[in-house]
């Protein structure tokens, strides 16, 4: 084995291809780095301006519904140790929202994403790297590893010099897949230890890049035959490569697409809007029947000052019952999206440029159930927002204690990011 | 010289019947054509259908708009309006920045909203290069069968040493080089048909025919770059295995790397805010103008003053309009100022951006054909602030109407006690003849000559590698030797 460790560093195209993949590995893992020290960063600003912000308008308040109203609320989903390998759902989903105390289905869909010529070529990420661009190195390595013996008229004599033929090239094949895994992780592994990703995650990555390798090898070795001529067993490489990397998940999305229909988004906006806007010439009972439904504990605590055309409370019930009127078509689309990817996750078992992706966007954090955990820590963060101005709308005008900034300003929530 | 055209079409006319005897060439040719097919019929009813649903869904929200009762006017302003962009004709081909953008943004008065529902959110995440449109299918791909029926061409004349009697009958090396290069073309002319079908159905959807025929004339031209390459390295090396390594690794380097590596760099050198964070510095701008809903904001005490001024009163209830909507169509104007100014800065610094990642077509191909199909197409980045532009205007012109309303038809008496029990209420309303100031949106393309204009650069470097990849083809040609 020692001898043919030697015999293949010998030779230096290996090495070429070897550097070229260590230096796109190390690229891409930089290049990670450096988006996701970027969201820190952005995040940092975000929150400093978030917090000034609100001392600001919560100091200049009278009442507690126009603080309510004026105070905007940052949510953000910080990156993980180990996104910096996958960007994943990142550059399409939101990861930063700033919510108030209004409906929360007119706020949510925002996003605020760059560049979308970016998000529409792609990052140059360790995932994209290792999923399709590794295939085509490791066939680069393999597939003249037997006819190229055979042109040089090696083949026979080689064969038969060695003592079991078929496990010299298994031996060869798994050395070059082995050398190549190599030098591909290790960009990754010293990335991994600088950004702090935990040592099982970084390992659990490097056996599923091993993993996919190793299936790779098998397909080349099956279908690289020693008869052929090098650049026949090429064309039949490149063509399974394209099949398995680039036709399989385009048909798969589009039979998932296809499979589960989601409620169009448009409609979940506009139906919200008709609700809240519609409340207004409304009884006012209209609003508070299904509001109490939810919130019955304040049943006694409608009662209607007939002087004032307006009141904070009933604002903000009719937000809350739009809200409430959407939630089958909202509650439809974010399931929607979740048996999509249930059934993502099953397709991928016979896509394994897939498999791998989601496997390590899992990792990384970014995959769509990380987004849509975030959408509910945002959902959330709203709801316990209500929870916090309901009393203080709510209670009865003689013994409702007025407006007070200090007090907002020390106890209203701020969002926690889970993670 | 009819001789030497003779002699060019028989060697093409061997180089079909050499692909016709190769199993794997017509197998690839088979699959390539089938994949081509379906693409493009599926992407063009997909299309079709989305078109339909959004301008039945902008019109949709036109009638609600107009169809509200009689109501307070400002109340309208927050209602808001809905605008949905139909994707431009050519977009069966190259849907190109709307599947990431979002296809729907809502008006309201005071404010930005972003645009909506993109898709690429709610697609199912399957790694590879997500869903197929024939612009990706040959842009990305096709290289790749040129590539594997054409690295042998000349090489294939070498190893089989038929290249010295070809030569000695007096062909020479330019003619075969040429004869080649038509084999080749005429391939992908074939290959073309289904792009010339998108171009061809997105004319009967009302798009230009010079825009159509661009744009399936620069794919042409890209494909025609890839051939002038495979030939040469075909000419210009020994063995069929180091033609093909060459040529992949050109191809993986130019079609899959460099657009990336631009990308990261146009986002390091050029790093930009996101809307939120920019939103929030613009805030700190907007408070100095003082809040439109509040007349008592002492940023408006000048306005005030100078107002009973002009007309000579002494209080705001003797004006002959409504002060309430004087203030909220000034402080509209203001914030839409500021508004804009912010807007503009971002949709500038992505313009920066994509024009960074443009300056790497001189590395790739690649990148000068997506970003001339995403220009010709009509569904690039700048129609897409195009949009957005359009949307602001729709949004200030209807809020001022509003607001117009606001100050001629709703006395001022009436407006501060529209909180004043249900006769108040019912008092501070107009009538709602004026939701009419709303504009019908529909939105199109760029003409056909804009776009052609900002694809120009793009098809000039294509045209470029083009040239220079035939003379260093025709060079090694000439030095053909047995």
């Amino acid at each position: 084995m020692m001898r043919e460790l030697r015999f293949m560093l010998r030779e230096r195209a290996i090495w070429a291809w070897l550097l070229l993949g260590f230096v796109l590995s190390g690229s891409a893992v930089s290049f990670g780095l450096i988006e996701v020290q970027q969201q820190r960063s952005e995040i940092t600003e975000l929150k400093r301006l978030d917090q000034h912000e609100r001392e600001l308008i919560l100091s200049k308040q009278s009442t507690w519904g126009a603080s309510a109203y004026y105070t905007f609320h940052l949510a953000y989903d910080p990156p993980s140790n180990f996104t910096f390998a996958a960007l994943g759902q990142r550059d399409v989903s939101p990861w930063k929202h700033r919510i108030r105390m209004l409906a929360l289905e007119g706020q949510i869909y925002e996003t605020d994403t760059s560049n979308p010529d970016f998000a529409l070529i792609g990052r140059f990420d360790f995932a994209f790297l290792i999923s399709l661009i590794a295939p085509l190195l490791l066939i680069m390595l393999l597939f003249d590893l037997r006819s190229s013996e055979r042109l040089a008229g090696r083949l026979s004599l080689i064969e038969t010099s060695a003592a079991n033929a078929r496990n010299l090239w298994w031996l060869r094949s798994i050395l070059r897949t082995l050398a190549l895994a190599t030098a591909l992780c290790l960009p990754l592994f010293i990335g991994g230890l600088t950004s702090g990703a935990t040592l099982s995650t970084l390992v659990l990555c490097i056996a599923l890049v091993m993993l996919y390798l190793l299936f790779w090898m098998v397909v080349a070795s099956a279908l690289a035959s020693a008869n052929q001529s090098g650049s026949f067993n090429l064309t039949v490489l490149l063509g399974t490569w394209l099949l398995l990397c680039v036709v399989m998940p385009a048909a798969l999305t589009q039979i998932i697409e296809k499979a589960i229909a989601l409620p169009d988004g448009g409609e979940i906006v506009l139906t919200q809007r008709e609700a809240v806007n519609d409340a207004w010439d409304l009884p006012r009972d209209a609003t508070y029947t299904p509001f109490l439904e939810r919130h019955p504990k304040w049943k006694d605590h409608t009662a209607w000052d007939n002087d004032k055309g307006f009141e904070w409370k009933w604002y903000y019930a009719f937000q809350q019952v739009g809200d409430q009127t959407v939630e089958p078509l909202s509650q439809a689309y974010q399931n929607g999206q979740v048996q999509r990817d249930q059934l993502a996750s099953w397709l991928s078992l016979i896509s394994p440029a897939t498999l791998l992706q989601r496997k390590i966007e899992s990792l990384a954090g970014t995959d769509i159930r990380a987004a849509l955990e975030f959408e509910q820590s945002v959902r959330d963060f709203h709801a316990q927002l209500r929870a916090w101005y309901y009393p203080k709308l709510f209670q009865p005008q003689n013994t409702a204690q007025g407006y007070n900034a200090e007090e907002a300003l020390a106890s209203i929530p701020v969002f926690m990011p889970s993670k | 010289m009819t001789t030497q055209i003779n002699s060019t079409i028989r060697i093409a006319r061997e180089e079909w019947r050499q692909w016709l005897r190769s199993r794997l060439a017509v197998l690839c040719l088979i699959v390539f054509s089938a994949l081509l097919l379906a693409t493009t019929v599926l992407n063009t009813l997909e299309l079709w259908q989305a078109q339909h649903q959004r301008l039945h869904l902008q019109q949709q929200s036109e009638e609600t708009f107009l169809n509200q009762p009689d109501r307070h006017p400002h109340r309208m302003v927050h209602y808001g309006h809905y605008l949905f962009r139909t994707p431009a004709p050519l977009a069966i081909f190259d849907p190109g920045v709307d599947t990431v953008t979002g296809q729907s943004i809502f008006l309201e008065g005071h404010r930005h909203n972003s645009a909506m529902f993109a898709d690429a959110r709610a697609q199912a995440r399957m790694g590879g290069f997500g869903g197929l449109t024939p612009a990706k299918l040959y842009q990305l791909f096709l290289p790749l069968l040129i590539i594997a029926i054409g690295h042998a061409m000349i090489l294939r004349e070498r190893e089989s040493r038929t290249i010295g009697p070809l030569l000695s009958q007096g062909v020479s090396g330019v003619q075969l080089y040429f004869g080649k290069l038509l084999a080749i073309s005429v391939v992908i002319g074939l290959l073309s048909l289904p792009a010339l079908f998108s171009s061809i159905a997105s004319n009967f959807s009302g798009e230009a025919a010079l825009s159509s025929l661009s744009l399936y004339l620069a794919n042409l031209l890209y494909l025609l770059v890839w051939a002038g390459l495979t030939l040469l390295v075909s000419t210009a090396t020994r063995s069929r295995g180091i033609a093909l390594g060459i040529l992949l690794t050109v191809w993986v380097v130019s079609v899959l790397i460099i657009p990336r590596i631009g990308v990261t760099s146009a986002s390091a050198m050029l790093p930009s805010e996101g809307k939120i964070l920019s939103d929030m510095r613009m805030n700190e701008d907007l408070r100095k103008l003082g809040d439109g809903h509040n007349e008592k904001d002492p940023a408006f005490v000048e306005f005030r003053a100078n107002l009973l001024d002009q007309y000579k009163v002494e209080r705001i209830e003797d004006l002959p309009m409504n002060f309430r909507g004087m203030i909220a169509s000034r402080a509209e104007t203001k914030l839409t100022e500021t508004l804009n100014t912010y807007a503009e800065e971002r949709m500038q610094r992505e313009i920066k951006q994509t024009e960074h990642l443009d300056n790497y077509r001189w590395l790739s191909p690649f990148l000068a054909i997506s970003s001339a199909s995403r220009n010709l197409a009509g569904t690039d980045l700048e129609t897409h602030h195009r949009f957005l532009r359009e949307a602001e205007a729709v949004r200030y012109d209807f809020v001022q109407g509003l607001n117009q309303a606001h100050i001629h038809q709703l006395s001022y008496i009436d407006d501060i006690n529209r909180n004043k029990g249900e006769q108040g209420w019912r008092r501070a309303r107009v009538d709602s003849a004026n939701w009419q100031v709303l504009n019908q949106f529909r939105f199109s393309p760029d003409s056909a000559q804009d776009r052609l204009n900002r694809a120009a650069p793009k098809l000039i470097s294509l045209a470029l590698w083009f040239i220079v990849l035939v003379i260093l083809g025709t060079t090694a040609a000439r030095r053909l030797t047995p």
